[in-house]
This record gives structure tokens, sequence and C-alpha cells, in this order.
């Protein structure tokens, strides 16, 4: 095969330079300046502020509490996510007559819109709701879910890790299917138990399924906003105001665009620290060839 | 050949785009976003672009949800339109901004047959046309007052009366409810609690905007009794509590005119009253609730400025405020005197609402208003939950307020 010229390649990879530059270096590079400077869509006359809006978020006790609440949420759904996930994958992998119908079942909360499904949450979780109804049947007691401080954000979270573990699921899948089968009939004639096929086999051949999954949740969950927007707002007592939905109210109801910029940089900076160290941490254990 | 095909094709170009700019009449157009169905508006906008034949208005509807994004990011492009519908709690942000266009001198002939001038006045400059007005007021379940004894014809008009109709209706238990206190959402709470607490004398910053006044003796003794409705009825969100209305398991609560509206739709049996907002004596103090409206601005980017004069001025005439309030039902014209026309007073709901904004007090026009409204809400929402005292809560509001104060408004 003839080798194509290097013009011919750049000018079919073109169009998706032209609208990475557009879409994505140019908002980055924007952003980054806007994070320098006392920038606001609606007024007049930006000044260079140099690290002020940083400094301004490191000193600002609201974004603190909004990182714990973003840290609380991560540590709170992504073991159980994971966890739900690769078990949901372990009960519908092997045939089954309707392993269809439930792996349909499970991964559809990650098609519908994540509105939608916080706006149906609101609804079942309303002191007069389905939830409370449920409970109050079986003599528990009966919170007002998402008006109560206390329980608000863990509503919020229990929610999450129902919608998201059919999307990991299905990555779950793909690793299991990979694993040659070859391994698992080896072990069973050596007499392993299903406990240690499942810890000496598929946990290893599955960590970098594990890693992936782990990576691009905590990234996910890192941004946490569209479900704390609708049922929400951050209330009560700010206990649901995660690191976006701050730095949302700052841009969009502050127009306090540079300052916003800033808390977007550091909440980057955070989910690149957590990434990095979950793959250090997963490739570590990884067995030595 | 190919080259006289090309040539035909640009020639025939070139005389279409001749006729078609020969034909268009010089009309200039005028850029309005609106956040009423287009269904409402339009017919206004046919009436204008035929008393004006040289002004063609090209609008569109913006949503609550989205539409201050969509201001702020048209702005921030040089794109924003010429004329522009504002929710007046955006106003003191819109004014620190300093994009509004200065109207005082060509609205100066409207003053005296509008309200709501405080909603877009900085000093005496004025930013806007104040169009139709928002307030809240005391919506009471008739059948609930019957049953609990109490005389469905006669509303509470003190707080003691209110406490106690809310008592006795509480006291029929079931699934029923006395009174309705708002909880658990952001800038909604406010609105509730300082009618209470303006109706009793109290203010939130001194008349020049410099200091703060919300740590008075006036506020605690108005937090303290929001506080103890907490405990016959219940607390809940805005959209709960106008549901349990409309179902009949709520007694009272206060609430906008958007219930008048739906309750006929909803519930059509229901029996609800409307009432001024409880004042703290039949001796002493206002009937005060919260001033909200609707206003129409300009920006100093538009081009044609006196065009989006002209259609503000159009827009708030009597006889066209009206023709929205009625479509609408939610809102009220800013006209003074429009509680005399037959409409409402064949309306008595929507004359109480007319009425409640007599009394209503508007939000003060600070440039950190966003900040100072955050306080007060965490404040109060934290005495709602119990984890502060009232008079905790106001005195954190003060020192919250005076530090934005010190700050100036950014």
């Amino acid at each position: 095969m003839r080798a194509q010229s290097p013009a011919t390649s750049w000018g079919l990879l073109s169009p998706w330079i032209v609208a990475f530059a557009l879409f994505g270096l140019y908002p980055f590079a924007f952003s980054l300046w806007a994070s320098v400077t006392d920038y606001s869509p609606i007024r007049a006359g930006t000044q260079f502020v140099g690290l002020a809006n940083y400094g301004r978020a490191l000193a600002d006790p609201a974004f603190w509490t909004a990182l714990a609440n973003t840290a609380f949420f991560v540590v709170g759904t992504i073991p159980f996510t994971t966890a739900l996930a690769l078990g949901l994958a372990l009960a519908v992998q092997p045939a089954f007559p309707g392993r269809t119908f439930f792996r349909v079942g499970f991964f559809v909360p990650s098609v519908v819109s994540v509105v939608v499904l916080s706006l149906i949450f609101k609804g079942l979780y309303a002191g007069q709701g389905p939830v409370n109804a449920a409970l109050r049947a079986l003599g528990l007691s009966a919170p007002d879910w998402l008006l109560d401080p206390e329980t608000a954000l863990p509503a919020i979270m229990a929610m999450d890790v129902w919608s998201a573990s059919g999307y990991y699921m299905i990555i779950f899948l793909a690793g299991l299917e990979a694993i040659p089968r070859e391994l698992y009939e080896a072990a069973r004639l050596e007499g392993a138990s299903a406990w240690d096929r499942f810890t000496r086999i598929t946990l290893p051949l599955l960590r970098p399924t594990l890693l992936f999954v782990l990576v691009v949740n905590t990234v996910r969950s890192l941004q946490i906003f569209a479900e704390v927007f609708v049922m929400t707002r951050g209330g009560p007592l700010h206990r649901t105001t995660t690191v976006v939905y701050y730095l949302y109210e700052q841009a969009f109801y502050r127009f306090d665009l540079g300052y916003a910029s800033a808390v977007a940089y550091l909440l980057f900076a955070v989910t690149l620290g957590l990434a990095w160290a979950q793959m250090r941490l997963v490739r570590s254990e990884e067995p030595t060839r | 050949m190919r080259s006289t095909w090309r040539r035909m094709w640009i020639g025939a170009w070139m005389s279409g785009l001749a006729v078609l700019i020969s034909c268009a009449p010089a009309k200039q157009e005028v850029v309005f976003w609106q956040f009423w169905p287009v269904e409402v508006v339009q017919p206004l906008i046919d009436k204008f672009e035929k008393e004006n034949p040289g002004l063609d208005v090209r609008m569109e509807q913006l949503t609550w949800q989205s539409g201050l994004e969509k201001i702020t990011a048209a702005v921030a492009a040089g794109n924003a339109p010429d004329l522009c519908e504002l929710g007046s709690t955006w106003m003191p942000r819109m004014l620190a901004a300093g994009q509004l266009v200065d109207w005082s001198a060509g609205v100066a002939d409207l003053k005296s047959g509008l309200r709501g001038w405080e909603l877009c006045a900085v000093g005496d400059a004025l930013y806007g046309l104040p169009w139709v007005m928002g307030t809240r007021a005391l919506f009471y379940n008739k059948t609930l007052f019957a049953r609990a004894g109490l005389d469905s014809t006669r509303p509470p008009e003190t707080w003691k009366e209110l406490e106690e109709a809310a008592q006795k209706i509480q006291r029929l238990g079931g699934q029923v409810r006395g009174y309705g206190v708002q909880a658990g959402e952001r800038y909604v709470l406010f609105k509730k609690f300082m009618p209470f607490a303006w109706g009793n004398g109290g203010r939130i910053l001194s008349d020049d905007l410099r200091s703060s006044e919300i740590d008075s003796p006036q506020n605690r003794e108005a937090l303290d009794f929001y506080l103890g409705l907490r405990k016959v009825g219940l607390m809940e969100r805005q959209d709960v509590l106008d549901r349990m209305f409309k179902s009949g398991q709520l007694g009272l609560q206060i609430s906008g005119a958007w219930l008048v509206r739906s309750i006929p739709k909803d519930a059509p049996g229901l029996r609800y009253g409307v009432a001024l907002v409880p004042r703290p004596d039949s001796e002493r103090g206002t009937h005060a609730s919260f001033a909200g409206g609707e206003v129409l601005v300009s920006f100093q980017q538009s081009k044609r400025k006196q065009a989006a004069l002209q259609l503000a001025r159009f827009l708030v005439r009597p006889d066209n405020a009206l023709a929205l309030a009625m479509a609408v039902q939610t809102v009220q014209p800013a006209t003074l005197g429009a509680d005399t026309t037959a409409y409402y007073r064949g309306n008595p709901e929507q004359l109480v609402m007319i009425r409640q904004f007599e009394t209503a007090v508007p939000t003060p026009n600070h440039p950190a208003w966003v900040d100072m409204e955050e306080a007060i809400e965490d404040e109060v929402e934290q005495a709602l939950h119990d984890r502060k005292s009232s008079a905790q809560a106001l005195a954190d509001a003060h020192r919250r307020l005076t530090e934005l104060l010190a700050k100036g408004g950014r």
C-alpha cells in the first residue's frame, strides 16, 4: 500500500482539528485567561488580577464546603457503584433465559436524561411520596429526604449509584467476556472453589477494566451538577452544593466568570491528582511478569 | 462552455439580489426577548407593528430556567437584544453591571401612571419600565376553615388570628396541615419570611443602603413568629405546598397568583380565598409582602435604543399590559388604577393581588444583593432547621451583610 502524503492526512483530519480548536482548545484557553482576570460577561473593563481568584477560592469557606460535599459524594458512591456494577455484570454474564431482558433493564437508566431521572426521584423522595409510603408501611421512620440537611446528599447519592451502575455493568461485562474460558476450566479441574476462581482469575484479569471504571466514574462524580440543579439547588443549608454547582452560581448568578474559571481549574487539578493516584494504585498491584 | 454557465449563474444571482434589495421596505428591526408564551405576546407585537409601520419586531421567548444565562452570554458576545424583559430579582445585578440604558428622560411622563418604579431605579435615575407586577398573598382553604369551626368568610388579619386558624386546622389531623412553611429552596425563602418582617416594621438595609438593619427587635419578633408557624403546620418546598393546597390538605400558605390560575384547572372544586398577608396586630404594622415584577430594559450596546423605548412604552400602555395580565393570569399590570377595570372587579382573587402590591416592599437595589439574599436565606434556614436561635441567626446575618457592605458592590 502506498503511504499517504502528510498533506492528505492533515486534510482528512482538518474537520476534526477545526472543531477541536473551536470547541475544545479555544474555550480551554479562554477560561484559563479568564481565571487570572476579573472577567464578567456583563461588565466592561476586564482587569488582570494574577492568582487572586485562586487565593480567593482557597480562602472561601463556601468553596471548601462544596469541595467537602463533592468528596463525600465521590467516596460515598464509587465503591457502591463499582461493586453493584460488578455484581450485576457477574449476574447477567452466564447464559440463562431472559438474560437480555435484565441486561437491557439494568442499562436503561444510563440512557435516560439525568434531568428526567432527577425529576422522577424528586417525586419519589417527596415527604408524602412513594419511598416514604413504603417505609411507613414497614413501620420505619420516613424523613423528608431532600429537605432534611442530613439526608439530602445521601438521597442524591443513592439515586446516582442506581442510575450509574448499569453503564459500568456493560463495561465490566465486556471485560468479563475477554477473559479466556480455558482459565476457568483449568481452575475447576484443579479443584478451585468459586471464590478462588473469582479472586484468582476474574479480579486480576479485570484490573484494566476496573481501573477504567474507577477513573471514569471519579471524573464524572467530581463534576456532579444536573442532579443538584434539578433536585435541591444546593440546599438545604448548602449540604448538596457541589463544586460544579458552586462555580455555576458564581458564573451565572453573580456573573463572576473569572472567579468561576479559577474554581474550575482548581477542580481540574483535584481531578487530575485523583486520576493519577488511582492509576498508580491499581497499576502498582499488577502482578510482575 | 463552463465559464458561460458560471457567468449566467452569477448574473442570475446578482439580479435576484438586486430585486430583493429594491423591494424590501426600509424597515428597522427591533430584537425583543421576553418570557411569556409567544401566542400571548404576538397579538401585541402585531398591533405595535401596525401602529409603527417602520418597525419590525423580532421576538424570542426565553425560559426562566435558562433565560438569565442566555442574556448574560448575549451581552458578553455583544449581541444583547434591543429590548429585554427582566425579573425584578435580577435587576440589582444588571444595574450594578452598568449595562442598562438610562431611560429617565424618555419615561418621565409615565411616572404618574405606573407603579413599581423602585424595581428599576437607582436614586432618581430610571433604567427600565415596570411592565407587570407579581407579589405573594395569603391563600386559605374555606372548606378546612369551616371544618375547623372558623368563619370561612373572614380570613385571618393578624399574626395571632393566623396562628390560631392554623392551629385549629392542624388539629383536624389525618393528612391535613395548618400552615405551609416554605423551606428547602433557594431564592424563594426570603420572599416568604420577609413579608412578616417588613410588616412588623423591620428592614434589611438602611434607606441609604449603607448599613444593615437586619438584626432589629422587629425582625427577631417576626422570625420567632415564623418559626412558631412550623408547630401549626409543616415545612415543605413551594411546589409540594401548592400541590397540598390544591388537594385540600393545607389550610393556609403564602403563595402567588400562579395558584389562582391553576386551581380552576387542577382543583375545580376547591373552595378557597386570597387575603392580604396578616399584619402583627390590628393596631400595628402593615400587610407587607414581597414586591416583584417584570421590567423592560434596553442595553447600552443596542443600536436601536429609540425603537426599543418606543416598543417598551407601547407594551406598558394600560390596554396592552392588561391584555397580557388577563392572558397569563400570573401577574397584574403595573398600571395604576388597573384594579378599577371590569376584569379585576370580576376577579376578587386577582384583585387581592393588586391590593397586596400596594403594601408590598421591593428588595434593595444594592449591587451585592445576590450575596445579601443568600446570607439572609442561609441564616433563616439555619433557624428553620433549629441549628441556630432566631437571635443568633439574625446577628450572624447582620455580620454578613455588614461585611458585604464594607466590600462594596462587585
